[in-house]
């Protein structure tokens, strides 16, 4: 009898010997159905069945507590009712068992009780060292041949394959099986990892980064409670191990994002921020279930597309046409072909056939011309992948063509398929599922697929060129002279525009000339000393959005209109009701340009989002904005602009001057020096900030302090 | 009725409901853990209380009871209401 496993990793995956804790002999309930799959799926080692009552269960005779096994245990699998899964899991520990997954519910899903019961299960695991995966999932499915672990209560064990499926919900996994069943898709391991007391979704991403079997890892997350840590994780498992991570997260709506009172706040839905930090991390969002298999299935079968750059190969025209739109409109571009390729098609190809891209074979092709037209594209230098559109016509070979398809799949560069269809295809679709060819019943499907992983081996490189950013420590590296302009008034909401101002310029960001007015004399005496004209814009903590309020006077052109717009300024504060005038800010008028916005906001998921946008008064109405966590890169502050509509005029439209860029990506990355500096503030909203060919300019800020 | 009266009873009702076999019951067995009581044998358990000792449970309560010892404890305070 080998001792347990040293690596309680091992044990939870590999195991040796498992023992159900709490199993009964009633058929149809989870504990019985869950001993009778480890045996039934064909675990090589013991199984051992620990039911108070005693007896025998299929045959096998129960112990009545788990520390009455007389062998060495690596992992107990729990099926107790909530209540009594605490001195379960702590006989486990006394016995020395190095894994254990908690498989009842009733736990913290079920209110702050069965959040006690969680609370007490995890101090167990960790005063024992035990890893503890769950409670409240369905268990580990491993498919290696020589492990063979169905340690779930699943209808059954998928056939094993390069997928690893890591999921948040118990009950999708096994949707996801039985639709995997259908279309021969084969897993490594199935981990449903329910309430995460113990283990989570960033270790056991970690762990399938390691595992040889696994190629690609599938996410089903319904809440990200570690988002940098997984962020992280991901980041490491794409450019070092250089694996596929593809997620699925529940929750896409705006739910909460319209209360917030800053524009970056209402604009940073906790989804878009989401979206923003998996795309950051390499991670290939999905928005469907199969959306998610079907890239899974592309990445786990074929390379990785080098380009975008796709060759198609149809007998039908009209869907070969689809096929082409739905392509381009998915970011790929329809290789042109070289001489010696178009002469390789037209030697092999009728007259009648099409032997431009996409290459139509005519509807009488068989297996000769599919060999010949795929042979010859994947020959071509200017192709990165092909794609494959057959029709079930009467004298389609379907099952032969699918065999040659196999044979030339999958060398250098990805070979998807469409056959199209069900029950006349279905033979031939079984084939190249099998052999590992990506088959889609959808041709749009394919093209959407194709596109996903070529921008899988995009962000992969990216990842594998941009220097590993440090994970940054708050409150470090305030610059000179800021640590003055936070100490006083910690009890206001806000920072004061004119402080404000001041805190953007010490981290680096351009600022008009200004000061501060208390009184009408003062304003006028400070209009004279910058120069006319300048701008007023009244200080006051309880007005949020200043031009909404009347609380802006541009271009004010001399001494009598600076005293008149400081009375206008002071009535129109007065007019909102418990506002109150701080003082009015006169800044040097600036010069119009291309207005944006940036800013950050606290997110609970990913600590910090940054955003750069589309500036000026219509920020919520155009929602042009994009989303980074920090800390990262010049590149990525860069890639944040390229991401918006409103970059063609940064980059010079229609004869307009090209806007200064490397500035506006100065002033992203002092934002998030910033926000990183300065944890005392919740949110910063910099709008506008004005870019100009040379330099830009942030007019105005406002500082949210965080409430404690 | 005395405690040891409430005891011996409920040892009896408890044994009858799970069908154990004859032997010492130990005051701080578990219902689930160590006798092996399913939810619908816990249901059955209240019943047979409230039979035996002609009391009406408040069903929540009663089955928050975990231990042979505390059912005897909850009994008792029914009992003396």
């Amino acid at each position: 009898m080998r001792p347990v496993s040293a690596d309680p990793w091992q044990a939870l995956f590999r195991p040796a010997s498992v023992a159900v804790v709490g199993a009964t002999s009633l058929p149809g309930t989870v504990p019985y159905d869950l001993f009778h799959n480890l045996r039934r799926d064909g675990f090589p080692g013991p199984v051992y069945p620990v039911s108070p009552r005693g007896g025998a269960i299929d045959g096998v005779p129960a112990f009545k507590y788990v520390i009455d096994i007389p062998d060495p245990v690596d992992l107990a699998v729990i099926v107790f009712p909530s209540s009594v899964c605490d001195l379960a899991l702590e006989q486990c520990g006394r016995k020395g068992i190095p894994a254990a997954i908690v498989i009842s519910a009733g736990f913290r899903e079920n209110g702050p009780a069965g959040a006690q019961r969680e609370a007490r299960l995890r101090e167990i695991a960790g005063r024992y060292g035990m890893l503890l995966l769950g409670p409240n999932c369905l268990g580990l499915i491993n498919t290696d041949p020589a492990v063979r672990l169905n340690a779930s209560f699943a209808r059954r064990a998928p056939q094993p394959g390069g997928i690893g499926f890591l999921s948040q919900s118990g009950a999708l996994c096994t949707a996801v099986l039985d639709y995997a069943q259908g279309r021969h898709i084969g897993f490594s391991s199935l981990v449903s990892f329910g309430n995460k007391a113990g283990v989570t979704e960033i270790e056991l991403l970690e762990y399938l980064a390691r595992d040889p079997r696994t190629r690609v890892i599938l996410l089903y997350l319904e809440e990200v409670t570690d988002g940098r840590g997984l962020m992280a994780a991901a980041r490491r498992v794409v450019a070092e191990e250089g694996k596929p991570v593809l997620a699925l997260k529940a929750g896409r709506t705006r739910a909460g994002a319209a209360a917030a009172s800053s524009h970056t706040g209402s604009l940073a839905g906790s989804d878009d921020v989401c979206d923003a930090a998996f795309r950051q991390a390499g991670i290939l969002r999905c928005a469907t279930v199969g959306e998610l298999l079907d890239l899974g299935v592309a990445l786990a079968g074929q390379p990785v597309p080098r380009g975008n750059r796709v060759a198609v190969i149809t007998n039908a025209g009209g869907p070969g046409v689809l096929v082409s739109d739905r392509a381009v409109r998915a970011g790929l571009v329809l290789a042109s072909f070289l001489p010696a390729t178009s002469a390789a098609l037209k030697k092999s190809l009728p007259l009648t056939a099409s032997l431009t891209n996409p290459v139509d074979l005519i509807g009488d092709a068989r297996v000769e011309r599919y060999r010949d037209a795929v042979s010859a594209v994947l020959a071509d230098p200017g192709v990165d992948g092909v794609l494959v559109l057959l029709t079930p016509q009467s004298m389609t070979d379907i099952p032969a063509i699918a065999g040659e398809l196999c044979r030339l799949a999958g060398r250098e560069k990805p070979l998807y398929a469409s056959f199209m269809g069900q029950s006349e295809v279905a033979e031939g679709a079984g084939l190249l599922e099998r052999s590992g060819v990506p088959q889609f019943a959808q041709p749009e499907a394919m093209c959407d697929a194709f596109a996903g992983a070529w921008r899988f081996g995009l962000a992969r490189r990216r990842l594998q060129a941009a220097p590993k950013p440090e994970d940054p420590k708050d409150g470090a590296g305030l610059p000179p002279g800021a640590s003055k302009l936070l100490t006083e008034d910690p009890a206001r909401g806000y920072l004061p525009l004119d402080r404000a101002l001041a805190l953007l310029s010490c981290f680096g960001i351009p600022v008009p000339r200004q000061a501060l007015a208390r009184s009408e004399a003062e304003a006028v005496a400070a209009a004279r000393s910058l120069g006319f004209p300048v701008a007023f814009k009244a200080v006051s903590e309880q007005i949020t959005h200043k031009s909404d309020a009347g609380g802006v006077r541009l271009g004010i052109a001399d001494a009598t209109e600076a005293a008149a717009g400081y009375r206008e300024l002071g009535r129109a504060v007065a007019r909102i009701a418990g506002a109150r005038l701080d003082g009015v800010l006169v800044q040097a008028m600036a010069q119009p340009g291309l207005e944006l916005i940036l800013g950050f906001q606290r997110d609970p998921s990913f600590g910090t989002a940054l955003m750069a946008g589309a500036g000026g008064v219509w920020v919520e109405l155009l929602r042009d904005v994009s989303f980074r966590i920090p800390p990262f890169g010049q590149e990525e502050a860069r890639a944040m602009l390229e991401e918006l509509s409103v970059h063609p005029l940064l980059a010079g439209f229609r004869g307009g001057p090209a806007r200064d860029i490397e500035a506006v990506a100065g002033c992203v990355l002092a934002v998030a020096r910033l926000s990183l500096a300065c944890p005392q503030f919740e949110a910063l909203d910099v709008n506008p900030l004005v870019v100009y060919p040379r330099g830009c300019l942030a007019l105005d800020a406002r500082l949210t302090r965080r409430r404690t | 009725m005395d405690r040891s009266e409430v005891e011996r009873r409920v040892s009896a009702v408890i044994r009858k409901v799970l069908q154990l076999p004859p032997g010492e019951i130990r005051p701080e067995a578990n219902f689930v853990f160590d006798l092996g009581a399913d939810s619908m044998q816990s249901l059955q358990l209240v019943a047979a209380f409230e039979e035996e000792f002609g009391v009406e449970l408040d069903q929540e309560a009663a089955l928050a009871v975990q231990t042979v010892a505390s059912a005897v404890d909850f009994l008792q305070a029914n009992l003396a209401r």
